[in-house]
């Protein structure tokens, strides 16, 4: 017996002591993507008619219920869904708990809901004596903890962790800070408490509950699963060198730095400068080594012709450079505070919304066949993942979006809020459009007539799907 | 099983198991050389060592169930067992010169 011929006996007694990793699909995922993309449309929507900033101050509770609808309606529900389908996907185990995504959903989407009216109640939009931000921050602390719960044990079963694992891990430290801090200010803007450390928390926390969301937890979080779904997508190596781990250990220590710095500083009453500054240098230095991480993926597919997703990827990673560019400019020039609401745009619309769709209309497509067409692989012809698809009718609409996005931070930049809301509604017009697109895939209504309903091929649902064990 | 029905089999098998298609990739798994095996004894059980793209790819179990699907449909086979490995790893060097054609990959590329 060769040396070949032993590992192919070996192989056949390992799989007989261990079960080898198969995952099943994610049955909630797809509501989770309905009611993200149904926030965000809601959102740019609000932004069209001139709900929020720049047509209200920043700290206006209309932006910030505007806010935390993208954040959380949006960019969390996203974030959420697809890491209930791709964390085991990272570690080669299965999610811990695959019913437990549905409560979580129902406690985040009326936790969310909650919120909202306690910004509508705090503006005086609605008189209702409800106590909607004590309600808000129980629904969500229990929501975001069923996730860490859930996310948390299929992590740990599956130590030591690939990289780009630890970057998730990492961005559930993330949102474990995020809610930690919102649930202090919904107590407080809700009249819950009056300890005065937790009102000087709340005067002062806002930019750290920030970092840690839009950092921490979305940035961070998205780096990690972009580092294998664009190796897995493109054919490329996957990456754990020097370059790559560094971009990890900068990025945690840029979240530690301004979390724990930021909260002990308020607590001792001194300046946030100090602990912010430093956490935006370490955050950069990440952001660096990960643009060359990905230029590096880019440049060693095995893929020569790219597909949609991770075309479109690429523009969302040179807004995230944009917006990087932005924060050195601005703190050079001093007026980082002024131009702070563009830059969040930017990474809000242009990197993590782009990064998002660009990435759903992949997973959508893949999602899908596995349901529909994995019951009959080997029984008869099968379409390919792309089959469902058809790139030149979404690309348009992906250009659309990134255009009106670039175009809405410029406006933002050079204040004129009048041309924000034009590139708002181009951009809500590109993301309904693309939204449809997904639709359609769902539907089957791309594929061939004859393939899509052969015999034993099962029709999907649209907001849920049909699991298997593996 | 007599020798003659036995005779080409293992081809007969692969023939089949290029109805399952890896579907990101979009081609078949023979000739991506996720097939690591085909081996088939005289009374005709045979046995797939196989692989996939990347180890905890959701598409895992449903690729197995397709392999032994087709296999168990080719004539002259009484049973099958799959098997499935991550020693070695699949890189894109195992894939046939029409499945790097069709991917746009040159011929000798891979990591």
């Amino acid at each position: 017996m060769n040396a070949s011929d032993r590992a192919l006996s070996d192989a056949v007694a390992s799989e007989r002591n261990a079960t080898l990793p198969g995952v099943s699909l994610s049955r909630w995922t797809m509501s989770y993507f309905a009611a993200g993309l149904m926030s965000f449309a809601l959102a740019q929507g609000l932004m069209v008619a001139g709900y929020g900033y720049p047509h209200a101050p920043v700290e206006a509770p209309e932006t910030l219920a505007l806010v935390h609808l993208i954040a959380l309606g949006w960019l969390s529900l996203l974030l959420c869904g697809a890491l209930f389908q791709f964390v085991p996907v990272l570690v080669a185990k299965p999610l811990h708990d695959n019913a437990m995504p549905l409560p979580t959903l129902v406690c985040l989407l009326i936790g969310l809901l909650a919120l909202l009216l306690g910004f509508l109640q705090l503006g005086g939009q609605i008189s209702l004596s409800l106590p909607f931000f004590p309600v808000a921050a129980t629904l969500l602390v229990l929501g975001f903890t069923l996730v860490l719960w859930n996310l948390g044990r299929t992590l740990w079963a599956a130590r030591p962790l690939p990289l780009p694992a630890r970057f998730v891990v990492t961005g559930l430290f993330g949102i474990a800070g995020t809610v930690f801090l919102g649930a202090i200010f919904a107590l407080v803007l809700g009249g819950a408490t009056s300890h005065p450390h937790l009102i000087e928390l709340t005067a002062r926390g806002v930019p750290i509950h920030a970092i840690a969301g839009l950092g921490g937890w979305l940035t961070l979080t998205a780096m990690g699963v972009s580092y294998r779904l664009l190796a897995m997508f493109m054919l490329a190596p996957e990456l754990d060198r020097l370059s790559s781990r560094l971009a990890f250990h900068l990025g945690s220590g840029a979240l530690a730095v301004a979390f724990v710095g930021g909260v002990v500083a308020i607590c001792f009453e001194w300046r946030l400068d100090f602990p912010l500054l430093t956490a935006a240098l370490l955050g950069l230095g990440a952001l660096a080594l990960y643009g060359k991480d990905m230029l590096f993926l880019y440049r060693a597919r095995k893929r020569r012709t790219l597909e949609l997703n991770s075309r479109m990827a690429a523009f969302a990673l040179l807004s995230l450079v944009l917006a990087a560019a932005l924060v050195v400019v601005t703190i050079a020039r001093g007026d980082l505070s002024t131009h702070a609401p563009a830059i969040v745009y930017l990474v809000a619309f242009g990197w993590l919304s782009g990064l998002g769709l660009a990435k759903l209309y992949k997973i959508v497509a893949f999602l899908t066949w596995l349901e529909c067409y994995g019951p009959v692989l080997g029984k008869m012809p099968t379409p390919r993942v792309q089959d469902l698809v058809v790139e030149p009718r979404a690309v348009k609409w992906f250009g659309l979006y990134f255009l009106a996005v670039w175009a809405g931070t410029a406006a933002l930049l050079f204040d004129y809020p009048g041309v924000f809301r034009a590139a708002t509604a181009l951009s809500l017009i590109a993301t309904v459009a693309i939204a449809m697109q997904l639709f359609r895939t769902r539907r089957l209504r791309d594929v061939e007539h004859a393939t899509a309903v052969a015999a034993g091929a099962r029709r999907p649902r649209l907001l849920w799907s049909l699991s298997r064990q593996a | 099983m007599s020798a003659a029905l036995n005779d080409g089999l293992p081809e007969r098998i692969k023939d089949a198991l290029r109805l399952v298609i890896d579907p990101e990739l979009g081609y078949n798994i023979v000739d991506l050389g996720l097939v690591y095996d085909v081996s088939v004894d005289d009374s005709g059980e045979a046995r797939v060592i196989m692989t996939t793209t990347t180890r905890g790819c959701p598409a895992t179990g449903y690729l197995k169930d397709g392999a032994r699907d087709s296999v168990e449909a080719t004539a002259g086979v009484t049973s099958v067992d799959v098997v499935l490995t991550y020693d070695p790893p699949w890189t894109p060097r195992m894939m046939s010169a029409d499945a790097k054609r069709h991917l746009g990959i040159a011929e000798g590329e891979g990591w």
